[in-house]
């Protein structure tokens, strides 16, 4: 009961401190009156000073740098940001170009191929022609020369035959034939005879 | 109960302890407690930023750096940048300065033993009147002293009521400052006069205890737990309150200066 009427009595000279307009006299009351609200010189003073001092000395040395360091941490990471950005639109940039790159190598190692394919193809078939030339070539000449050799055989062995056949004959008759009829008779026989092997 | 009889006697007491008085010197020039503290105070919070800026660097280490640049960036952004706006580079040095001045100054007081500069209303009026001069200069220095002085009326009122209106204003104006020191001494002296009670009544309780050891003295000393656990929580409230005044300074400040730099209002 006590403790509470004592705060009471405390709690309206502060109260009328509260709303009254600063009272004068440095009223040297008892604890808890209304001179707590009056400044002390001795506080006011100091405190001015110390305040005073710290802001102009801080103001001049401090917080520049302090805020100079902040913002250029965070110019540093816009710029970093910024940077990093542009190297990955350099780099999806360069991968697209690479990819086209590659594709247009693709391409034309495709097209390559197919053309020495077709190439080939065609040397080929060329080849083939003209082994197929050559070989008909060779066969016909071979034939002619065959042709040839034969005929020259032919030749010279229906006269040997015809010379030996009229030798037989005159040997056998005793008398001499007409030597140049009787080998045109020979002669035109081998010729019967060769048309028909002919 | 022997201990409630004792209690409003402690607390006169503990009041009287709380009411400045000088260590050196007298009331006018001196120093008291307060004043005392407060310098040991301003040489910790210069000592904070020395070794802050020192240490700073581009990649912030450590909890020191962070901590501090952690508090830095709060100014800045939500103090500077987000109640004054554009023009936040100018002031910011002066609201870092009073914001980390009167929190280093209410931490100080927190720790037991220590009294917080903040906690004598000479210390806040000094702070409330740097900061009245402060604002009503960048006021006068925007708008010239006419041009500021005519600003404090609102634009658009017709001729009769805004002289009226004026009035009203320079009278909000100069309760501004009054209002500053007022609210963050009355928030430190009473909280510190809340937290002492409680650790008086605590001892009160448990002195019986200590002096004689009996069952009696055991009961009526359980209180004291009580006591003690509400401290606890009033001291933690009081952690709190000691940033949220500095904060509420700081941002008044930085209203103020908005107001006074602004074009018409």
């Amino acid at each position: 009961m006590k403790f509470t009427k004592r705060v009471a009595q405390a709690a309206v000279p502060v109260t009328l401190m509260l709303l009254a307009a600063p009272t004068p006299a440095f009223a040297e009351e008892s604890a808890g009156g209304a001179s707590i609200l009056i400044p002390n010189m001795a506080e006011f003073i100091p405190a001015l000073i110390a305040f005073l001092i710290i802001f102009f000395a801080l103001a001049k040395l401090a917080w520049p740098k302090v805020l100079g360091m902040m913002d250029e941490r965070s110019q540093r990471i816009e710029d970093s940001l910024k940077a990093a950005e542009d190297a990955n639109a350099v780099a999806h940039e360069k991968r697209r170009e690479a990819e086209q790159i590659v594709a247009d190598a693709r391409r034309q190692a495709s097209d390559i191929v197919l053309e020495a394919r077709r190439d080939a193809e065609a040397e080929r078939a060329r080849i083939i022609g003209q082994a197929h030339d050559e070989a008909s070539a060779v066969v016909a000449r071979a034939h002619e020369n065959i042709e040839e050799e034969r005929r020259a055989v032919y030749a010279s062995s229906s006269a040997t035959i015809a010379n030996l056949a009229v030798s037989v004959a005159s040997k056998i008759i005793g008398e001499s034939l007409d030597e140049n009829e009787q080998r045109n008779l020979i002669e035109k026989y081998m010729d019967e005879v060769g048309s028909l092997n002919g | 109960m022997d201990a409630f009889e004792k209690l409003p006697e402690e607390i006169n007491h503990l009041v009287s302890e709380f009411s400045s008085a000088p260590v050196v010197g007298d009331l006018t020039v001196g120093l008291t407690q307060y004043s005392f503290w407060l310098l040991v105070a301003a040489v910790v919070f210069v000592a904070i930023i020395a070794v802050f800026v020192k240490k700073q660097t581009l990649v912030p280490k450590g909890v020191f750096v962070n901590g501090v640049e952690y508090l830095i960036e709060y100014v800045e952004s939500d103090v500077a940048k987000g109640v004054v706006g554009s023009g936040w580079r100018r002031h910011f040095p002066f609201l870092a300065t009073v914001f980390f001045f009167i929190l280093v100054n209410n931490f100080i007081g927190l720790i037991p033993g220590m009294k917080p500069g903040t906690g004598a209303i000479g210390c806040t009026a000094a702070l409330a009147l740097v900061t009245f001069v402060y604002f009503v200069y960048f006021g006068c220095k925007k708008h010239g002293v006419i041009g500021y002085l005519k600003s404090l009326a609102p634009e658009g009122v017709a001729f009769p009521m805004n002289v009226f209106v004026w009035v009203i204003e320079v009278f909000s104006l100069l309760l501004r400052p009054i209002t500053l020191a007022i609210r963050l001494f009355c928030n430190m002296f009473a909280g510190h006069i809340v937290m002492g009670s409680f650790s008086i009544m605590a001892t009160i309780f448990a002195e019986p205890l200590l002096e004689h050891f009996s069952a009696m003295n055991a009961v009526g000393a359980l209180p004291s737990l009580a006591w003690i656990a509400i401290l606890i929580i009033i001291y933690a409230v009081e952690l709190i309150v000691a940033f949220v005044q500095a904060y509420v300074f700081t941002v008044l400040a930085a209203v103020y200066i908005q107001i006074a730099e602004s074009e018409g209002h």
